[in-house]
């Protein structure tokens, strides 16, 4: 009861502070609008698909495996995926890292292994993504064909035509992200990382105002006050969120995809973890330069993370190295992914690493809290 | 019964010892007043009375039980006004109220009740929708209190509540001290004016370093030192005072000229006013006035810790 009632009091206050909307709201689609207007040009030719190219490799010796494949490639060639055999000496994975192709795949009778470019990592997740249904179908029967060969046509018969995996991973190669698009993703997480900037206030401004004494003389536990101060301020800033996400889809056309449920849930643990890295920096540092440690991370986890411009893919240098440190950059490839690969498997790592982060953070916070005096 | 029972309290900073194995007790329906120059340990001895900081040693009892072991107990029946102004200045005065009512568990009507009778009580009662960004000084104090009243608490501690504002606003609090006293709270109280403390309070202790080295009422406190008196001479050439001669003079403690005029403590029970005019006459020194003090608090407070009560 306590902790709804803090919790509600922090989000009342939230919302009378003009800086809740100006910073949370009116900030991002301003720059969704201006960043996805202005650079729509440069954009499109920074992210098109020019190159699905992918190197393959079949040794399989068992006849239904080969016209299974052969089935399945010509389906993803029709969807614009270019496929070359590699011929003998060729060495797959070194000519994927030298950006020839987006990626590699090996056939054999034990099954199909596949390596994605990190150079191009939205055409490789688009092929990934093809092969992956046809994998496991692919994996299963060679399996088979070691115990029961006689199971094999049945195993692959069921899987009807080749062509329905494409169906079935409803790939469209050709849907890719406009730049309102891409800033309605990238403004959102970095917005949706801000809240970082209102924890590392959370505990200290109560220390600031003295209002902090009050609540450490009132008959309420600690980690009481905490949750609810957690809850509130999670809370307000997922409505922010929501509300930049909604807007941009609705407002703007942005594309957020048909998985809306696990875009608000990957949202809303990039939240929970700025939420919990706020208030751990705010524990960490003593004094008002956790703020401004705050700011500059915030500004630079954005920038790697694309808030601003696209780190391209194939920025294969210092930046492009930096930039996989981004909280945002994770969160921004998985929902690309979601989005434009219906990968749902990509955002569940990401969903994860989050929770787990934000977790190590609170539990830093709850028992530093509790050594403190007062707070 | 005594409402709060200090036994051999001790806090340290590290090393330093701010409070210093105090003993205290406040009585049931007392104005305590707690007077200490600056850094003397009166705010964190009622800090830790109010739960705010750990006890290093020793312990605290409230109406007869230990806050530390009866921790819920102690703070329902604690109403903390810090030091500090300790409000949400975005947040309207009642919602001030309310919000820190509602921590000590007051729900629904009673809690509307309460936050508007307190606001009432402290004289927002027309300004309770107002933010408190727009209040003056005075004001912004008065929610101070406000805050720590509505869970009406058996034990008040006012910590400074009067710095700093007009003297409209600060006859309302001293009224007000007096009514919530009247009303059954016993009330704890420090403050650097001496006047105030003089004129609410019914029993004071004198704290310096982190002990009390005096504690009673007014007159007891006097009494400590009434064996001393001041006179105090106006003089229009002190260049021809001769201190030393002064010094001399029977009962005389201590001779310190100042502009236009001149101190002297003197033992209390010597008559001795007629040889230090005498003195003064053969001197050639001109006399504008002469005033004899009884001793005051001020005096008091400054003859037992040698510090003035305000720097
Ligand atoms: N958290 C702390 N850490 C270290 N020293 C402290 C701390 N809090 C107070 N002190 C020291 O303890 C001493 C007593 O401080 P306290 O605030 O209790 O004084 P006070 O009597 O309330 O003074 P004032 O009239 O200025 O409010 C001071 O010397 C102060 O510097
Ligand atoms: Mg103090």
């Amino acid at each position: 009861m306590n902790v709804l009632n803090i919790a509600l009091y922090e989000i009342k206050r939230s919302l009378r502070d003009t800086r809740t909307f100006v910073f949370m709201l009116a900030f991002p689609l301003i720059l969704i609008l201006i960043l996805g207007t202005a650079l729509s040009n440069a954009f499109s030719s920074e992210v098109t698909m020019d190159g699905m190219k992918l190197l393959y490799k079949v040794s399989a010796q068992n006849e239904p495996l080969q016209q299974y494949w052969n089935g399945f490639a010509q389906a993803i060639e029709s969807q614009g995926v270019e496929l070359t055999a590699a011929n003998g000496g060729i060495d797959g994975r070194a000519a994927v890292a030298d950006d020839q192709y987006a990626a590699y795949a090996e056939i054999d009778d034990n099954g199909v292994r596949f390596f994605g470019s990190s150079l191009r990592t939205i055409e490789s997740n688009i092929i990934q993504g093809m092969l992956t249904s046809f994998a496991d179908r692919y994996n299963l029967a060679a399996a088979a064909m070691k115990n029961s060969p006689e199971a094999v046509q049945a195993i692959l018969a069921d899987a009807g035509s080749s062509g329905s995996f494409i169906q079935e991973a409803s790939i469209d190669p050709h849907r890719k992200p406009g730049s309102i698009d891409y800033y309605a993703i990238a403004e959102s997480t970095m917005i949706a990382f801000y809240a970082c900037m209102s924890a590392s206030w959370l505990i200290r401004g109560e220390v600031r105002r003295r209002t902090a004494l009050r609540l450490a003389a009132a008959p309420v536990g600690k980690m009481e006050i905490f949750a609810g101060k957690v809850i509130g301020c999670t809370v307000i800033n997922y409505l922010c969120i929501l509300a930049v996400v909604l807007f941009s889809k609705y407002a703007f056309g942005a594309n957020w995809g048909d998985h809306l449920g696990i875009v608000f849930l990957l949202l809303f643990t990039v939240v929970l973890l700025a939420v919990s890295f706020g208030l751990g920096i705010a524990y960490m540092i003593k004094g008002d330069s956790a703020n401004s440690v705050m700011t500059i991370f915030v500004q630079i986890a954005s920038m790697l993370g694309g808030a601003y411009f696209p780190i391209q893919d194939d920025m294969n240098n210092f930046f492009g190295s930096l930039a996989n440190l981004s909280p945002l950059r994770w969160a921004n490839d998985a929902l690309m992914n979601l989005i434009y690969n219906n990968d749902l498997q990509a955002a569940l790592p990401v969903i994860g690493l989050n929770v787990a982060i934000a977790a190590a953070f609170l539990a830093f916070v709850a028992v530093s809290m509790r050594r403190r005096e007062a707070f | 019964m005594n409402v709060l029972e200090i036994r051999n309290l001790t806090k340290k900073f590290g090393d330093f010892i701010a409070v210093d194995n105090m003993n205290l007790s406040v009585r049931e329906g007392e104005i305590f007043g707690f007077l200490g120059a600056n850094g003397a340990g009166k705010s964190t001895t009622i800090n830790m009375i109010s739960s705010l900081l750990r006890i290093t040693k020793g312990e605290i009892s409230l109406l007869g039980k230990n806050i530390v072991k009866e921790n819920k107990f102690a703070k329902l029946n604690i109403g903390i006004v810090p030091q500090d102004l300790a409000i949400y200045e975005e947040m309207s005065a009642y919602e001030n109220v309310s919000f820190f009512a509602g921590l000590y568990g007051l729900r629904g009507n009673l809690l509307k009740e309460r936050a508007a009778e307190a606001l009432e009580f402290v004289g927002l009662g027309d300004k309770h929708k107002d933010l408190p960004k727009n209040f003056s000084g005075g004001m912004k104090r008065r929610l101070n209190i406000a805050c720590a009243i509505a869970h009406r608490p058996k034990l008040i501690i006012m910590d400074e509540p009067t710095v700093g504002i007009d003297p409209q606003s600060r006859n309302y609090i001293l009224n007000s001290v007096r009514k919530l006293n009247e009303m059954g709270s016993s009330i704890i109280y420090t403050s650097h004016y001496m006047e105030e403390v003089e004129e609410l309070c019914t029993r004071i202790a004198i704290v310096d370093h982190g002990k009390i080295i005096a504690e009673g009422t007014k007159e007891q406190l006097k009494s400590i030192i009434t064996d001393t008196k001041e006179i105090w001479i106006g003089v229009k050439n002190e260049e021809r005072l001769d201190i030393d001669a002064l010094q001399r003079i029977s009962g005389v403690i201590s001779v310190q000229p100042e502009e236009q005029t001149v101190k002297i403590v003197s033992r209390g029970e010597v008559g001795n006013l007629n040889w230090i005019i005498q003195q003064l006459i053969k001197d050639g020194v001109e006399i504008g006035s002469v005033e004899e003090q009884a001793p005051n608090l001020e005096t008091v407070f400054l003859t037992l810790t040698g510090r003035k009560l305000r720097d």
